[in-house]
């Protein structure tokens, strides 16, 4: 019969997960709602957020509509763009697509 | 600096079982926790002896690896050096190259997470190259050398073990790459006509550094006939232009590897390192129309907007931006041929040196230690 011995792990947990976003507390305004969309540049990616806008508007109403787009794929977005969407926007919508 | 039997007593630090080589592969490859290869088991007596060259707090991150964002510690890195089959010597290096791909500008999350074929490639230079022996003469890219080999391992691993780039989880590589299980070299300083890398970026020749750079495979240029430094040249320019390749999207920069033969032959001509760059940039450019129509008008008219948005087809689209962003190094041994390495594109090499607790440029991996 084999000793028992003690090795150790060479993995690392996810982070623990952040709070609940302050999102999730908003009161959305009933007349419709501020939609946001990140484009992340991936090919087809505007398509696939235009058929999905085009399917919220189609079930709630949407008051309006911004429309961002990330200059690469790869790299996150700016600060800019991530203050201007949650100035304007009470809900993102981000895709990606190849 | 740690006392391991504490650390070890933390929330998932160690597990314990049987001791038997087959049964503790078995349990790794089923967590997970594996490259595919067997694994030397990491008991404490192994990380133990890896972490002896460690300076700093052993259960403290030196870095986060993405896309999970783990946390890398020496604890957990020492783990995967003793899985890799590394030497306790090859740890400080080894630290080193998993905090320069960490760096911001690498753009590690990319380069793990895509779906494109890359992985970092790490060239050692300086005095620490002889010292653990580091390949970078015959078969340098291949299999062979210990070092080369098991650095490179223990750095694919903690990017599966802490970062999370499992295949089709967080690694979404659409072939994967033979690079993905190591891929680490030095450059041939002994052989190079010109300044090594590390010097050309400022360090002295005698710190010992990593330049890390998210990289394809290299693609042999095989030139037996040129005489000279723009016939060698002009078959690598050749090679360079690719219409597949990330690079001319994005402010990349590739990587020309220069066989001693080819690079003597070039320096004997009279150009210096720049000169190949700027040789290489002008001449490694394809015409427009070579591309896809598709590409052109929802790529490259839209990526490279300012220059392409209405150029004809014959203009020319160049594989590296900037003379200056084309890494060249020697890498090599005998025979008429030399290599290019496409890169991800949207990654910016790191070279980062060797240094002593104090902060001073550590010349070797023993002046490491014994300060």
């Amino acid at each position: 019969m084999n000793r028992t011995i003690k090795l150790v792990t060479p993995d690392a947990p996810p982070p623990k997960p952040a709070a609940a976003p302050e999102v999730t507390r908003r009161k959305l305004d009933p007349t419709g709602i501020r939609l946001g969309v990140l484009d992340n540049s991936k090919g087809n990616a505007d398509h696939l957020l235009r058929m999905i806008v085009d399917g919220v508007r189609a079930e709630i109403p949407v008051k309006s509509v911004v429309s961002l787009r990330k200059p690469h794929v790869t790299f996150p977005a700016t600060r800019e763009v991530l203050d201007q969407l949650e100035a304007e926007a009470d809900v993102v919508i981000s895709a990606m697509a190849d | 600096m740690s006392n391991l039997d504490d650390l070890l007593k933390n929330d998932g630090a160690s597990i314990d079982a049987d001791d038997d080589f087959e049964a503790i592969n078995a349990l790794y490859l089923e967590r997970g926790w594996s490259d595919g290869l067997p694994i030397v088991p990491p008991t404490t007596a192994r990380v133990e002896k890896m972490l002896a060259y460690c300076d700093r707090p052993w259960n403290e991150p030196i870095a986060k690896i993405p896309p999970r964002w783990g946390e890398a510690t020496p604890l957990r890195l020492a783990a995967n050096a003793v899985m890799a089959g590394c030497k306790p010597e090859y740890f400080p290096l080894y630290l080193l190259a998993i905090e320069a791909m960490c760096e911001e500008q690498f753009n590690l999350y990319g380069i793990q997470a895509t779906t494109h074929m890359c992985a970092p490639l790490v060239i050692v230079n300086g005095p620490v190259v002889q010292e653990l022996g580091i390949n970078g003469g015959h078969n340098a890219f291949g299999p062979g050398t210990h070092s080369n080999a098991t650095i490179g391992r223990a750095i694919r691993l903690a990017l599966v073990n802490i970062g999370g780039a499992i295949p089709k989880t967080g690694d979404m590589s659409t072939f994967g790459s033979p690079a993905k299980y190591s891929y680490l070299v030095a450059e041939n300083e002994a052989e190079s006509p010109w300044e090594p890398l590390h010097v050309e970026r400022g360090f002295p020749a005698e710190a010992s550094t990593v330049t890390v750079v998210g990289a394809e495979c290299p693609h042999n240029v095989n030139d037996h006939e040129s005489l000279n430094a723009e016939g060698i040249l002009t078959t690598i320019a050749g090679t360079m232009m690719d219409a597949g390749s990330n690079d001319p999207c994005y402010e990349a920069q590739p990587v020309a590897v220069l066989g001693p033969e080819h690079a003597k032959t070039i320096a004997q001509d009279g150009y210096s390192k720049m000169d190949v760059k700027k040789f290489l940039q002008a001449h490694g450019q394809l015409p427009l129309g070579k591309f896809s129509k598709e590409n052109i008008e929802r790529r490259l008219r839209v990526k490279i907007a300012d220059r392409l948005a209405n150029a004809p087809l014959d203009a020319l689209v160049p594989m590296v931006q900037r003379a200056e962003d084309l890494i060249v190094i020697v890498i090599g041994g005998a025979g008429k041929h030399s290599a290019y390495i496409h890169t991800f594109g949207a990654t910016q090499s790191v070279t980062r040196a060797l240094k002593t607790k104090d902060g001073r440029l550590a010349k070797s991996v023993q002046d490491f230690r014994q300060n």
